[in-house]
């Protein structure tokens, strides 16, 4: 009887631990099933689609998001730079390289809760329509508190950040066996 | 030890059976938030449009600001949906979501149509008098066939200029969404 209790305990203990950690940590961002991932990128794929895999539709159905259809769009999180680091507010990024081929695009810096971290006022995205390139077409956009040439989404406050990418009319991931070979990469530029 | 073992090998087997349980039970078990959000906004056949999400406050649908929004809720059982109007040439889609919010159909102005939108929605029942030529409808009206009777249908219009926003949101609030057979 004094064996069991403590094998009952620890049977108990590794299923619920199992169970609810493995639910937790699927679906927090897809790690396991469900999310697509490159670079500092991921974007749940099936999202928008008419028959998700159960672990996406398990997904959608605890958020409040709006989800995309898929014809419509895609859009793409990042929530560490290219070194792995987390984004922090504190900090200055370089968003550097071409999205992949849209009708257009929009690019956002949000709060885990999804609000916008953009002082009042300012502008709260990026648009691909409304960019200053380089010669050679590509955008660099730069996300901060420190005033930055180019394209500037300021940012302020403390603590984790998004970004969100936004690819609307995306022919990437649309069921025509379209894939992505690059996303544009974030640097750190340095924090304060 | 090998008794320990296997109660722990069990307690495994057991957590991957609650594990699968509950990502397949979550989407009946937990009501969906932005289906409840638009049930608490407007009744079936209504359009909404959605406010522009503010900086420093909540976006609890973590709507894109680059875009404005319009949404319409069915309940197919009163009458197949239709939505319908015009839009700028700028880019717009529309999405079918069902209860779940799992998107049932989507297309985009660049896949035809233009600035016209004409959509009607029916479950299989309707799609069935519809065939049989029960259901009177105008030509030229995309259909669009969704297995339950509670969807919803969101529309997004890209605003090119933030000056534009007012006007484009007057455009999307000039759609017309209702129920074949409702009293307009």
């Amino acid at each position: 009887m004094n064996k069991f209790t403590p094998n009952f305990l620890a049977f108990i203990f590794t299923a619920l631990f199992v169970g609810l950690g493995l639910s937790y940590y699927s679906l927090a961002d897809g790690r396991f099933i469900g999310a697509y991932h490159i670079g500092s990128w991921a974007t749940w794929a099936n999202a928008g689609a008419p028959n998700p895999d159960p672990y996406t539709k398990a997904f959608v159905s605890l958020g409040t998001t709006l989800q995309l259809g898929r014809s419509e769009g895609v859009q793409f999180v990042a929530q560490r730079d290219e070194g792995g680091e987390l984004l922090l507010r504190e900090c200055n990024y370089s968003i550097i390289g071409n999205a992949p081929p849209a009708s257009f695009w929009t690019l956002r810096a949000l709060a885990p809760d999804g609000h916008s971290i953009t002082p009042l006022n300012a502008t709260q995205s990026m648009n691909s329509k409304r960019l200053s390139r380089s010669n050679n077409g590509v955008a660099t956009i730069n996300i901060g508190s420190k005033l930055s040439p180019q394209n500037w989404l300021e940012i302020e406050g403390e603590g984790y950040f998004e970004v969100n990418l936004t690819l609307y009319d995306a022919s990437v991931l649309s069921g025509f066996g379209g894939t992505i070979n690059t996303m544009p990469i974030i640097k750190n530029k340095g924090c304060s | 030890m090998i008794k320990t073992t296997l109660w722990i090998f069990g307690g495994i087997l057991l957590g991957l059976i609650i594990h699968l349980t509950l990502i397949l039970s979550l989407p009946q078990i937990v009501p969906n938030n932005v289906w409840s959000i638009f049930a608490k906004i407007g009744a079936p056949g209504e359009l909404i449009t959605i406010a522009k999400p503010k900086q420093q406050e909540a976006n609890i649908l973590r709507l894109d600001p680059e875009l404005a929004y319009a949404v319409c809720r069915f309940d197919l059982s009163i009458g197949p949906g239709i939505i319908n109007g015009k839009l700028p040439n700028d880019f717009w889609s529309v999405g079918v979501f069902d209860k779940n919010g799992v998107a049932i159909y989507s297309t985009t102005n660049r896949s035809g149509g233009g600035s016209s939108l004409d959509i009607g929605i029916f479950n299989p029942a309707q799609t069935r008098l519809l065939a049989e030529q029960k259901i009177e409808l105008e030509s030229g009206i995309l259909i669009v066939k969704v297995p339950r009777d509670e969807v919803f249908i969101v529309i997004r219009l890209a605003v090119p200029h933030p000056a534009m926003w007012q006007r484009y949101k007057e455009t999307l609030e000039k759609l017309h969404c209702s129920h074949v057979g409702q009293n307009q």
